[in-house]
């Protein structure tokens, strides 16, 4: 009896992991949905991109041609749809990336309803590390690259908020930058307009 | 597999109350309703207690681990207690002594009261009105019971180890402690005829 146990339990340690990656309980997902700590705005991502962080990880989940048009400084493109995909072996092709302990996963997509979508299929497989740039890249140009200046009766933080994006504009955009203020009342509703359409309609 | 009922379910107490039954008739049929029996591991004459006990451990976590692996089991779903350092260590020596002293713990008690032993009543009794003591005075000591609180933590997390091997170094110590207290149970007996 006795070296019947010491075998099943030898035979444990031996047998290769098979339900190691367990799926989350439903409850358990909707209340991480529900706790909202996956979102990271686009300052903290400005943030880490300016400090050159390291352990950061953007990731693009919208389609190839949109990410070769425009995206983020050292971004990779893993589409929604092929999230998913799984290799010869039936292992899932991105979990190198997508499941690790080391960096930083950001999904972002033009609003925030397909990374979220993204967050919420690799929650479930409860893979970890990773977080929504929340809305994305419209909420990006709003608020990183095209600041609007806040109003005169603004408290200092928000003015304090204002240089900083000011100088992240500068480090993202580039010389045009610099005509920001001066075009505040011109584009920034165009683009606040589109922001806000596309964040309720699926952000894509 | 789901659970066959739901903490919530009407039959919730119907089934503790079988499974009280069985268990209790398990207890008396392997002579646990004796409290000589009982003492027997703290004076070296008879290590059952310790043997039934490790060897329904080592079972049952190997069986379930079996059961995890072929997804039978959500162990992730099951209850696992906290673990207060403060009151495990008082409440261990408490519990201690009271087994050494009455020779029961307090299942053994209510299965050897079943059967009529008048010693097993009155540690029965002694056990209830503790309980009333306890519940009694809680707030005093609410503070320190409620101390160290580590969570639901798991022995192998503790010790940073794979629950694999730690059930393999468990099942071998286990093994080894049966092989030990027979050696040991052998001597205190020859010791005892030769007196």
């Amino acid at each position: 009896m006795a070296f019947v146990l010491i075998g099943l339990a030898l035979l444990l340690v031996l047998l290769p992991e098979k339900h190691a990656s367990k799926q989350l309980k439903p409850e358990q997902l909707l209340q991480e949905i529900n706790d909202n700590t996956r979102y990271m705005t686009t300052d903290e991502v400005a943030e880490k991109l300016i400090y050159g962080d390291a352990y950061l990880q953007l990731i693009d989940v919208r389609s190839a041609d949109n990410f070769q048009k425009f995206h983020l400084k050292g971004a990779v493109n893993i589409p929604l749809d092929s999230i998913l995909n799984k290799d010869e072996k039936g292992n899932y092709e991105y979990e190198d990336i997508l499941n690790q302990d080391v960096k930083t996963n950001v999904f972002y997509s033009n609003g925030t309803v397909y990374a979220n979508q993204a967050w919420i299929l690799l929650r479930r497989l409860n893979f970890k590390n990773n977080y929504v740039m929340k809305g994305g890249l419209n909420r990006w140009i709003e608020t990183v690259i095209q600041p609007q200046r806040p109003l005169q009766t603004a408290s200092q933080e928000e003015f304090y908020l204002y240089n900083f994006r000011r100088a992240a504009s500068m480090f993202f955009g580039g010389g045009s930058v610099s005509s920001v203020p001066a075009e505040d009342n011109t584009p920034a509703p165009i683009i606040k307009k589109k922001g806000g359409k596309k964040e309720e309609e699926g952000g894509c | 597999m789901g659970p066959l009922f739901t903490a919530s379910d009407e039959w919730s107490f119907v089934i503790a109350l079988v499974i009280g039954i069985a268990f209790g008739y398990l207890l008396e049929s392997a002579g646990f309703s004796s409290s000589r029996k009982l003492a027997g591991v703290f004076y070296g004459y008879d290590f059952v207690v310790l043997q039934v006990f490790f060897s329904a451990a080592i079972t049952a976590a190997v069986g379930l681990l079996f059961f995890e692996y072929f997804g039978w089991i959500d162990l992730s779903a099951i209850w696992v207690n906290r673990f207060y350092t403060g009151s495990a260590i008082l409440g261990g020596a408490i519990m201690g002594f009271g087994f050494v002293i009455g020779g029961f713990c307090p299942g053994t008690s209510a299965c050897a009261s079943a059967i009529g032993k008048i010693d097993a009543m009155l540690f029965l009794g002694g056990f209830i009105i503790g309980v009333v003591i306890f519940d009694a005075f809680y707030p005093f000591y609410e503070k320190f019971y409620k101390s160290g609180n580590q969570g639901p933590i798991k022995i192998y997390e503790s010790l940073g180890m794979n629950r694999e091997v730690f059930l393999l170094l468990f099942v071998v110590f286990a093994i080894f402690a049966f092989v030990a207290t027979a050696y040991i149970q052998q001597r205190v007996s020859q010791k005892s005829k030769k007196y």
